[in-house]
């Protein structure tokens, strides 16, 4: 008798240590009236790395709720036929879809315009959109990769009339990157930023990059790079521009906002904080453009372990 | 009084040297006696062969599955191929040039040179379109023939779109190594290419 209840216990004991684990890994407020949402950046490869990263990032959400998701783009490497759909984002992330929490893609590279028409994605079927998912926070989807005139002018209309929320720009390509095989898109740099200053967006993420990388903030805006959700480029990320990098494994990120103050982290496939910290909202007249405050750096949290090492220091509960 | 005369003057002045200043690079020198674009009747030829393929597509449309929101995958892929195939049935006869026309090349290609030749971020807009593109020999060079669905779209820089004549939203400008498509987005379909776009 007593030979069958040790075995269980362990299994017990195991699921509370890694149920501890995973929420000392948690550094994020997890207030029960924050907005809380996800960020996956190049996920569609459909082999085993994405379902990995996909177990862990299900595994978050059951200690912190996020709303929704965010899709940096290439959501579908490959093949776009309705196999290639359901092993490359219906079955990965199958538990979130059937929990209602919505995805919300931005198309990249290696994406058929036309995802913009499935449903899931939540594009309405348009390549580039915007939504509020409460009030006083906005986002804005772009197709970085046909950045054509009508979706520039779209974008100068809609960031005028988001008034004071926080704005907060996703899209493929990342404008600033310390990528050595592809690094910052200076071209698009060039339409978007003088936008960005002008409306004072405050944070960019984007993809395509496969690692995940916090820059110094540029010009006031706080820009991330995360394309660690299916594919992975090691060695290759780290410069001038890198306050925070990791590319030694596949990571997704997760974000609260608390009013004023954005909370961020990045998670990695072995279920470790790999980065963490707060921003403080830009406070910027847009009227009186284009005077713009420098915007501190982020605020880092100590995370609660180093990559690769163990937990050093418990987080506060919740 | 003089002092603001003078001044609105000068502020006009100005403003007419700046707007020179600024004109494309590209842009011909304007025959005398003339103030019209010279390239202007060549982007408009180009521009009614887009649109009398945008129509014909439009109407093709009505009478296939439509492209539209669902949660179906493969509505998706159904509603481009069954367009596809009826905009190859209307343009059997379709040929290389026929939108993209000796004279609309060579002005194409006058017009994107300084953008990956000579501009700031040539170098960038070079190589953006390089890495992000497709492997050469990826896509199948023919009219009406079917984008493949494997091969990633190259992203194509702000500045050359500026460069080009706009598209309606369904066309799109893509290159596939040097060479230039226009790429039908609801038929995932090439509707014509240009060889040696790029220099």
């Amino acid at each position: 008798m007593h030979t069958h209840r040790l075995p269980l216990a362990i299994v017990a004991l195991t699921a509370v240590v890694a149920a501890s684990a995973l929420a000392q890994d948690l550094t994020l407020p997890n207030q029960n009236d924050s907005l809380k949402f996800a960020v996956i950046g190049d996920s569609g490869t459909g082999n085993a790395d994405q379902y990995r990263t996909a177990k862990v990032f299900i595994e978050t959400r059951q200690k912190f709720l996020f709303e929704f998701v965010l899709m940096l783009g290439d959501n579908m490497y490959g093949g776009e036929s309705s196999r290639d759909f359901q092993n490359k984002f219906e079955r990965p992330y199958k538990p979130l879809l059937d929990a209602g929490i919505k995805f919300y893609a931005a198309l990249g590279n290696h994406d058929s315009p036309n995802q913009r028409m499935y449903k899931p994605f939540n594009m309405n079927g348009e390549r580039y959109y915007t939504f509020r998912p409460r009030p006083g926070v906005r986002f804005f989807a772009l197709d970085s990769n046909y950045m054509d005139r009508t979706q520039l002018s779209w974008l100068e209309k809609e960031l005028a009339a988001s008034g004071s929320d926080w704005k907060i720009m996703y899209f493929h390509h990342p404008i600033y990157s310390s990528g050595g095989a592809h690094g910052s898109d200076t071209a698009l740099r060039d339409q978007l930023e003088p936008l960005f200053l002008k409306h004072g967006v405050d944070v960019v993420l984007a993809g395509h990059e496969h690692f995940y990388e916090r820059l110094k903030p540029q010009k006031g805006i706080h820009y991330f790079t995360s394309g660690g959700a299916g594919k992975l480029r090691r060695g290759d990320v780290g410069g001038t521009f890198t306050e925070k990098a990791f590319d030694q494994g596949f990571h997704f990120m997760v974000f609260e906002i608390v009013g004023d103050r954005l909370h961020f982290q990045a998670i990695s496939d072995l279920s470790k904080t790999i980065d963490s910290g707060i921003i403080a909202r830009r406070q910027v007249d847009t009227k009186a453009a284009p005077s713009v405050p420098a915007a501190p750096a982020a605020k880092p949290v100590p995370p609660q372990d180093k990559v690769g090492t163990p937990t050093a220091k418990p987080a506060p509960a919740k | 009084m003089t002092n603001k005369i003078c001044l609105t003057l000068l502020i006009g002045w100005l403003s007419t040297a700046c707007a020179q200043s600024a004109q494309p690079a590209q842009a011909q020198q304007m025959p005398k006696g003339t103030n019209t674009n010279p390239d202007a009747k060549q982007v408009a030829d180009f521009r009614a062969k887009v649109e009398a393929y945008n129509t014909l597509r439009a109407d093709l449309a009505k009478a296939s599955p439509p492209l539209k929101e669902t949660t179906d995958a493969g509505a998706i892929g159904n509603a481009e191929k069954s367009l596809a195939a009826k905009i190859r049935a209307a343009r059997a006869n379709a040929q290389r040039g026929d939108i993209f026309t000796p004279a609309t090349e060579a002005l194409f290609r006058r017009l994107v040179r300084p953008q990956v030749t000579g501009s700031a971020d040539a170098a960038d807009n070079r190589a953006i379109i390089k890495d992000d593109g497709p492997k050469p020999g990826d896509v199948p060079f023919k009219v009406n023939g079917e984008y493949p669905k494997d091969a990633p779209l190259s992203t194509v820089p702000p500045d050359v779109l500026k460069a080009l004549p706009p598209l309606p939203e369904n066309l799109q400008y893509r290159f596939v190594g040097r060479h230039l498509i226009l790429y039908c987005t609801n038929g995932n379909l090439i509707v014509d290419y240009m060889p040696n776009a790029l220099p």
